[in-house]
């Protein structure tokens, strides 16, 4: 085994569990937003009582991500050190703002919601949820620049074999950008509300506690699916033109562009293998297949009628089933999208080799099966902690529970000096 | 231009190092006893700031690939072995305290929070092997690539990881000397006072190890800086020691953060104008200026940055404000 297959390896493993964790993220915190707003807007309880429930397991989801993105972090200087050398210019640029911009002020913000319930005024504890759920629209954004560039690297010129931002205009611009920012999101959307709808089923199946909340919150699941499933499917088939003007080559040789491309390459950068492997059009056929498949959540709506959906129950097992159906699409994307990308790591610009570290290939063996059992282990235990949370119910979450009276006064005395 | 952003990658490194330091801290003294009530209150303390702790680093991070991408590649992949170390306490101890409270059976919980403590030394280790890495200086050679990882393997590097350990636990418990309730706090008040010695004789090791060390007096440029991070450490660390004999943890805490900021600024500045210097090639040591991003690149991250700072650091201060002051029986419990 070599090195850069074993780094390649575990960048598929981190990014594979970090998607799986991030899209729940940004879209519970979507209807989560929805439901806190309608708290204090109405003052209903059984809207506080939902953004308990739904924000205990966004919470408790969040911890993966985290995790796994700081280990994406720093895998691009441990692994692909090549990658900051040749083109961390303009590659760079993008995720520092991320990291500025958007996670420093989501953690910040999240940290203050999850204990600022019973101590902060409403309004501002439902502005610090629209700023987590703002700074993580704007950390998706901004990683999807990155990405895209390295799938269509613009607005940069070459001198002395290292690469330097001339137009950064052009990365935000970038073809390859705006329909799969809009197909990503809107697969977030999709996972949060089938995710929701599937837990509501399963409550609604067992005849559990609060029926009212979680039929309200299968409603909502579902019309976001539903909505979401059509937008999914919009921005991934529009995606197809840009993508086949600009990256010939992902959905195989055979086309003039393609060949053309390849002949220039051959030249440029010597005889090789140009086209990515098969597994990137097989991902991209199956997942178009779950993605036609979840289309039908539209034929579930009119039985939200005086809910048939629930007295019937059958719909309520098929949401149930469905449930991986959405995590294994967002998988078989993402693979379609990167190994689409081989055998470059920046698109006719860097060769995937060129960027792997000088580092022994031992040591990435160990590195590799280490991160891949650590992040593995805590993202099973992550599932069972959630399902666990799932299950539970709504009756105490521990996210927002009231404190114990007042024993003490409550204003604390400032302890510095 | 490059300097500027050279000491904001510091500024932000050395604000993790200070924020995250007392959650490491307090990440270590769950080992001390104290049932699971004690590890409770501990991590009651801690609660409201650990999630905007932890965002310096990945801020740093950003930095550092973003302003400095070379040395981002060369560092990380250089000493692969002490950043994959620190990273793995990071991570352990992201999660450790996060997910702790959720499993109800206090077994479990234990189990978890063992694994917050294995975490916390972890990280503590690796950023202080990383610090004395680049203080010992890499094998760079001609080719802009570090060649292998034995480099790390010496008994500075390991000196100060162990100072690095023995400064977090001083700075947690100060954190929490400043933060229980006022019964709490003089037992972990205790606990500060006898670590500081502990602290001193780390730091005193690290420095004999560090002046032994024939690599570390040829990597450092201003041997009078290098010579002032050992006495600025013991000077903060008796300071921090007084403030809290005379019960004046603010300031104690003060002292103790400064500890942690010292290295990162003071290692920044002995090295100065490198910041990898090569033990086998001085040719091939890396200046500051030629590891940093092109002058568009820092023009832009320039623009983002300078109005964002004020947001970040407010969100930060609001933070710190809405939960000041002692823990009681109505603090926020989640984690």
């Amino acid at each position: 085994m070599d090195t850069l297959l074993l780094a390649r390896l575990q960048f598929a493993t981190t990014t594979s569990i970090h998607f799986l964790f991030v899209v729940v993220t940004l879209g519970l915190v979507t209807l989560l937003v929805g439901m806190q707003t309608a708290w204090v807007l109405t003052g209903n309880p059984k809207w506080e009582r939902l953004t308990r429930y739904w924000g205990q397991l966004y919470v408790i989801n969040y911890v993966l991500g985290i995790a796994t993105g700081i280990v994406m972090e720093f895998q691009f200087g441990l692994n692909w050190s090549g990658l900051s050398r040749y083109v961390g210019n303009v590659f760079g640029a993008p995720l520092a703002i991320e990291t500025l911009v958007a996670f420093f002020l989501e953690s910040t913000f999240l940290g203050m919601w999850i204990f600022g319930w019973h101590r902060l005024g409403k309004g501002v504890h439902l502005a610090l949820l629209w700023g987590v759920a703002i700074t993580a629209y704007a950390s998706a954004f901004w990683i999807m620049v990155a990405n895209s560039w390295l799938q269509n690297p613009v607005g940069y010129e070459v001198r002395d074999g290292i690469a330097h931002l001339t137009d950064f205009g052009a990365l935000l611009t970038n073809p390859s950008l705006g329909m799969a920012f809009g197909h990503v999101v809107s697969a977030a959307l999709l996972v949060g509300g089938m995710l929701m709808a599937a837990v509501s089923a399963g409550h609604l199946i067992r005849r559990t506690a609060d029926f009212a909340l979680f039929r309200t919150s299968l409603r909502i699941g579902l019309v976001t699916a539903a909505l979401a499933i059509t937008m999914v499917q919009g921005f991934g088939f529009a995606q197809f033109g840009p993508v086949g003007s600009v990256q010939p080559t992902k959905f195989g040789g055979d086309s003039l562009e393609s060949q053309a491309l390849i002949a220039e390459w051959t030249t440029r950068f010597g005889p090789g293998d140009y086209t990515p492997p098969v597994l990137a059009s097989v991902g991209l056929g199956f997942m178009i297949l779950i993605g036609f498949t979840l289309g039908c959540v539209w034929l579930l709506l009119p039985l939200l009628f005086r809910d048939w959906i629930i007295r019937l129950r059958f719909p309520l097992w098929l949401i149930l089933l469905a449930l991986p159906l959405p995590f294994i699409a967002v998988i078989l994307g993402w693979i379609s999208r990167e190994v689409g990308r081989q055998p470059w790591v920046a698109y006719g610009l860097l060769p995937t080799e060129q960027a792997v570290s000088p580092v022994s290939a031992p040591l990435m063996l160990a590195s590799l099966i280490g991160f891949s059992l650590l992040l593995g282990t805590l993202a099973v235990t992550n599932w069972v902690l959630l399902a666990r949370h799932a299950r539970r119910g709504a009756a105490d979450p521990a996210l927002g529970r009231p404190p114990a009276p007042p024993s003490e006064p409550a204003h604390p005395e400032p302890a510095l000096i | 231009m490059d300097l500027a952003w050279y000491a904001l990658l510091g500024l932000f490194f050395a604000s993790y190092l200070v924020l995250a330091g007392y959650d490491y801290g307090v990440g270590l003294l769950l080992a001390r006893g104290g049932g699971p009530a004690g590890r409770r209150e501990a991590l009651t303390a801690l609660g409201p700031f650990f999630l905007g702790n932890e965002v310096w680093l990945v801020a740093a991070m950003g930095i550092l690939f973003g302003a400095f991408p070379l040395l981002e590649g060369e560092l990380l992949a250089g000493c692969y072995p002490v950043v994959v170390g620190a990273l793995v306490g990071v991570i352990l101890v992201t999660v450790g305290v996060q997910l702790r409270s959720r499993p109800s059976h206090e077994r479990i919980r234990a189990r978890w929070d063992r694994v917050v403590v294995i975490g916390s030394a972890l990280a503590a280790l690796g950023w202080g092997a990383l610090l004395a890495a680049l203080l010992q200086g890499v094998p760079l050679e001609a080719d802009g690539h570090v060649a292998g990882v034995t480099h790390l393997a010496t008994p500075f590097a390991a000196a100060a990881g162990l100072a690095m350990v023995t400064l977090v636990a001083v700075h947690g418990a100060t954190f929490l000397t400043l933060r229980l309730p006022a019964e709490a706090a003089a037992t972990v008040g205790r606990t500060a006072r006898r670590l500081v010695p502990v602290a001193l004789t780390a730091v005193a090791l690290a420095t004999v190890v560090g002046l032994l060390s024939a690599r570390v007096r040829d990597a450092v440029q201003r041997p009078a800086v290098a010579v002032l991070l050992p006495v600025l450490l013991v000077t903060a660390l008796l300071a921090a020691g007084a403030a809290l004999t005379r019960r004046r943890p603010g300031w104690a805490l003060v002292a103790t953060g400064a500890a942690l900021a010292l290295p990162v600024v003071l290692v920044g500045a002995a090295l100065w104008p490198y910041v990898l210097v090569s033990t086998t090639d001085p040719g091939a040591s890396l200046l500051v200026a030629d590891a940093a991003a092109s002058a568009p690149t820092l023009r832009l991250l320039g623009w983002v940055a300078l109005p964002l700072l004020p947001a970040l650091l407010g969100f930060q201060a609001m933070c710190w404000w809405v939960f000041r002051g002692r823990t009681d029986g109505r603090a926020p419990v989640y984690w």
